[in-house]
């Protein structure tokens, strides 16, 4: 991961903060969390406490997939049957190969709890918390690609990445196939629905970015990872593992079989968590004359 | 996206050399402002033609079933040929030896990126019946020429462990800085 190192500076996944600290009152099972849609995502964002535990989640890796829990009302429900039939398209499109040394793997070795997965939104909130001052802060995951150029370059700055030309980071993002951010949102309201005109109007300035990865891809077999950073003020809360688990997830429901990555020496373990493994079966990644 | 105002742009050496990400950092000569001088390949393309053997740079005239059936004699997997077909539609740069004779392809690499600081070369492949003749070297090498001019500095691929060696002597190196490449591989999530 060429940038993952500076990124991931300070982050410390032995003890997470309990980033949660006031919700409205929705039901909650013991793993899972369920944010309140505020105005700005259209879906519901339904997400497992696992991702900011880390005890948790090394334990358990399918929390991500397996405690999902099955949304009631038809919208929902829609959804999962639009997507098993998703899956029932690719597969049909597919022809098996028995050889053992490839990577990319055919659709058919995913097993069933995948299939049941619901469509990740394009935009949701990730984690909701209450200020001191009684503000709102709302982590929203998108990977819609939505991203200010500058905003990006501050970000880097903030990193302590080298600088490169803006026409250049443009040029890059409008050629990455996705593009996944997280912004802070600060509301003064914690209510949706009571939000005015004026109120919208503040919480578009008070949006920040904090976080980005972007993926580059043939658009059919292979997609690589790039670029992964979160602002330093927000490292050691799991969001950077969020934002990585949230792209793959996406990648993956585009039916991109092989999802690739370099990674720094000091965040293999990192990615590992989230389900990359380095040198499969011995394959290396090589680059032309580094340095 | 904005673009505008002032857009600040580091000298070369500044930019490339970074403690961060260290495969990003290349020669300065390799940057921008790409002298033009002919490029020296260990065959040149009239050598090739003189062989029977025709340089492509786009997928005009590709037979995919063709190509899938090289990639299966290398030991790929075949592959839906619509897949390909988009595939090569979102390739950054591609290369592939025709054989005159035949017009089938003999040989072939693609590049993926972002078109200006990163690519991934994959699915670089010779027919088995062509190989030791120099007709990947010669596709490695046109298509990194090809991406250097570009401007892409960060020239990346997965290598199988068996051809390592044909890489090395073409300029690439393994897991520079400790650098691990990784791929994402489902079953691991669900085992645990």
């Amino acid at each position: 991961m060429t940038r993952a190192k500076a990124a991931m500076e300070g982050v410390k996944l032995k003890h997470l903060p309990s980033l949660i600290s006031t919700l409205k009152s929705q039901p909650q099972n013991q793993n899972m969390l369920r944010i309140p849609t505020s105005s700005s995502s259209s879906t519901s964002s339904l997400l497992p406490q696992a991702s900011f535990n880390s005890n948790s989640f090394s334990s358990n890796q399918s929390l991500f997939l397996s405690n999902y829990a099955i949304p009631h009302g038809s919208r929902k429900l829609k959804t999962l049957r639009l997507r098993a039939n998703f899956w029932e398209s690719i597969r049909s499109g597919f022809v098996k190969n028995n050889n053992t040394t490839q990577i990319v793997e055919p659709p058919s070795t995913i097993d069933n709890e995948e299939d049941t997965e619901p469509l990740l939104p394009v935009e949701f909130t990730l984690v909701e918390k209450t200020l001191q001052d009684g503000l709102i802060e709302e982590i929203i995951f998108s990977s819609g690609g939505e991203i200010d150029v500058y905003d990006l370059q501050t970000l880097c700055d903030k990193v302590g990445w080298p600088r490169r030309p803006l026409s250049k980071l443009a040029a890059a993002l409008k050629n990455s196939y996705m593009v996944a951010t997280l912004h802070s949102v600060l509301k003064s309201s914690p209510s949706d629905s009571d939000l005015s005109e004026g109120d919208n109007d503040q919480q578009k300035q008070q949006k920040k970015l904090i976080g980005m990865a972007r993926a580059t891809s043939d658009h059919a077999f292979n997609a690589t990872i790039w670029d992964v950073l979160v602002d330093p003020e927000y490292q050691g809360q799991g969001l950077g593992k969020a934002l990585v688990e949230k792209l793959v997830r996406a990648l993956l429901q585009k039916d991109i079989g092989n999802i690739s990555l370099f990674a720094d020496s000091q965040v293999v373990d990192f990615y590992q968590n989230l389900g990359f493994e380095a040198d499969p079966e011995g394959i290396k990644g090589m680059f032309w004359y580094p340095k | 996206m904005l673009l505008g105002g002032t857009i600040t742009t580091p000298p070369a050496s500044l930019r490339l050399r970074s403690n961060l990400n260290p495969q990003n950092a290349v020669a300065p000569s390799s940057q921008a402002a790409f002298p033009r001088q002919p490029p020296s390949y260990s065959i040149t393309d009239e050598d090739l033609q003189s062989r029977g053997f025709l340089l492509r740079r786009t997928p005009e005239g590709l037979n995919l079933d063709q190509l899938n059936s090289v990639f299966v004699a290398v030991g790929f997997p075949r592959r839906d040929t619509a897949k390909i077909e988009v595939a090569l539609q979102h390739t950054d740069a591609m290369l592939w030896v025709e054989c005159e004779k035949t017009r089938r392809p003999v040989a072939f690499a693609r590049a993926t990126g972002d078109g200006v600081f990163n690519a991934i070369i994959w699915d670089v492949v010779v027919d088995p019946s062509f190989q030791s003749l120099g007709l990947g070297k010669a596709v490695m090498e046109r298509l990194i020429e090809d991406l250097q001019r570009k401007g892409i500095c960060n020239i990346a691929l997965y290598s199988e462990p068996r051809v390592l060696g044909f890489y090395r002597p073409l300029g690439f190196v393994s897991d520079p800085d400790g650098i691990r490449g990784m791929v994402f591989v489902r079953k691991q999530r669900n085992k645990k």
